[in-house]
């Protein structure tokens, strides 16, 4: 058990009366990419959100030796684990350089160097640092928005369906920066998707959650050739 | 022309007061999205309070200060307190509430401090000799000093917001308040920290006005008027917009008395065609954002 990175048992969660995830028991390895595969409505956003503070949720969540069960974002933050969400969620009106300022909010200490790293990492950033966040494309805002998260450092980085809204090559694109990430710098990932393909490839292992319930696992390659799996999420073929 | 310049200054002074509440109106719109209709009440209870300090023996820039944090805390308390229970529950109903508010700040300031006029000291020099000259034109120091603080408030405000984290932090926050959390900014502290600075602002704006205008329970019923249009002209979500705005209201009042003897009675209706003829033909006023957006 304690040698995994991040390690839910029983996490339920909702909005109000209503209860969307229903005791979900998942873990992430150091360094290991996982994902959590799912349709519209399954609870992928949720799933996200309980872990990083966002909404009230029940149930165990331990990380890196803490317990962030009930912890606030602020507190989710300062453990180590930055969340991209879903539609970018980038600070629209401010520049892209204050965007990765904000990122490190929960940073002490000097984030020059960060911020020129993640300029290096992501060109096309550095050529538009003075310019409103809300003047890039859909998929520069991508990019943003996954360097901000990086720029607090985190052991953990969630990722809530990175590929929405964005053209085939640049969600493949983007998956092999993700992994890129993980080789380099020995980070761990959780990604929520729907688009099972590529994430797929791109992880160690995954989950497929249904209306609330996890109802299957395994490693990428075995969810690939899984005939449920091939008829909801890729399409029937085979 | 010495006469026109006079009335400049006047415009100018004026507009700085409108510029003031102007100003901590766009500090809350930013990061709230209300219109805070109490703004001028706090100010004028904040400037009773100044005028019973001094009157217990305090220096005036003392008063002042402790005014601006009278008033910060009554503005952080209305947040706290009124706003944000009722805006989680129903945003439409907060500007209801922050009538309420008006109007209950309003009668405290009459029960404490009467009806009648008090005074309270200018932080400046107002003798009948304190004025310099530019050619024939006398201008009054009192009204140069307005226009100096309005600078150093909008000198400190930019180096606030554009210098540091807690101000890198309210401009997030009245961006997009969901991402000020999943990067670990307390969305209610900001949000109190920007009303209570409203709230300072607001009173400051009140004990620059009392001096010459007098200080009763209605001192700040106008220039609220007047702050508002200035806001809008400007932007409601540029506080650069509403130093513009405040002064170019100021001045075009100051105007209107001087020269167009028929319509310095109707300053109200000429107001409503200025926020009328924003509304239409510029609606983001002139500094405000557009909100267009690539997804």
């Amino acid at each position: 058990m304690s040698e995994n990175l991040l390690e839910v048992r029983g996490l339920s969660a909702g909005y109000g009366q209503i209860e969307v995830l229903h005791s979900l028991d998942f873990h992430v390895a150091d360094g290991e990419i996982v994902v959590i595969l799912g349709a519209n409505g399954a609870g992928k956003t949720t799933t996200m959100r309980s872990v990083s503070g966002m909404i009230q949720r029940s149930g165990d969540v331990l990380f890196d030796g803490n317990r962030i069960g009930s912890a606030r974002p602020d507190a989710v933050l300062r453990v180590g684990i930055s969340q991209v969400p879903q539609g970018r969620g980038t600070f629209t009106d401010l520049t892209v350089e204050d965007n990765l300022r904000a990122g490190a909010y929960s940073v002490k200490g000097s984030i020059a160097a960060d911020i020129d790293r993640w300029y290096d990492v992501f060109p096309r950033l550095a050529e538009r640092r003075d310019q409103r966040a809300g003047s890039l494309s859909g998929g520069e805002q991508q990019m943003l928005a996954i360097a901000r998260a990086m720029m607090n450092r985190p052991k953990l980085l969630l990722c809530d369906e990175p590929s929405l809204g964005l053209a085939p090559i640049i969600t493949q694109n983007l998956f092999k920066i993700l992994g890129e990430l993980r080789d380099e710098m020995g980070m761990a990932l959780l990604v929520v998707e729907q688009n099972a393909g590529l994430s797929l490839q791109l992880c160690d292992r995954a989950y497929v959650l249904e209306t609330g319930h996890i109802v299957a696992s395994g490693t990428g390659d075995e969810l690939l050739n899984d005939d449920t799996v091939k008829q909801a999420y890729l399409g029937g073929a085979g | 022309m010495s006469l026109f310049i006079q009335r400049m200054f006047d415009g100018l002074a004026e507009g700085s007061i409108y510029a003031l509440l102007a100003l901590a109106l766009v500090v809350i719109f930013r990061s709230t999205g209300q219109l805070n209709f109490a703004q001028g009440e706090i100010g004028t209870l904040c400037a009773f309070f100044a005028s019973t300090f001094t009157l217990s023996g305090l220096p005036v820039w003392v008063a002042i200060l402790l005014a601006m944090a009278i008033g910060f805390l009554i503005a952080a308390f209305v947040e706290r307190v009124v706003v944000r229970p009722i805006e989680n529950r129903n945003p439409g109903a907060v500007i209801v509430a922050l009538i309420g508010v008006f109007l209950a700040v309003n009668q405290l300031s009459a029960m404490f401090w009467g009806v009648d006029a008090r005074s309270l000291p200018s932080l400046f020099p107002t003798n009948a000799d304190s004025f310099f000259r530019i050619g024939d034109a006398a201008i009054r120091w009192e009204r140069v000093g307005i226009i100096g603080v309005l600078a150093v408030v909008v000198v400190l405000l930019f180096l606030l917001f554009n210098r540091t984290k807690i101000g890198l932090a309210m401009r997030a926050v009245a961006n997009n308040q969901e991402s000020s959390n999943l990067v670990g900014i307390r969305v209610g502290n900001i949000l109190i920290l920007g009303w209570g600075l409203a709230g300072a602002i607001g009173a400051l704006a009140a004990v620059m006005l009392a001096p010459s205008a007098g200080l009763t329970g209605t001192l700040m019923l106008g220039p609220f008027l007047y702050a508002s249009v200035a806001a809008v002209l400007g932007g409601l979500d540029s506080p650069v917009g509403a130093v513009v705005g405040g002064l170019l209201i100021g001045l075009l009042k100051a105007f209107l008395i001087g020269y167009v003897d028929f319509l310095s009675d109707m300053l109200f209706p000429v107001m409503l065609v200025v926020l009328l003829s924003v509304l239409l033909f510029r609606p983001a006023g002139l500094f405000g954002t557009e909100k267009v957006e690539r997804v």
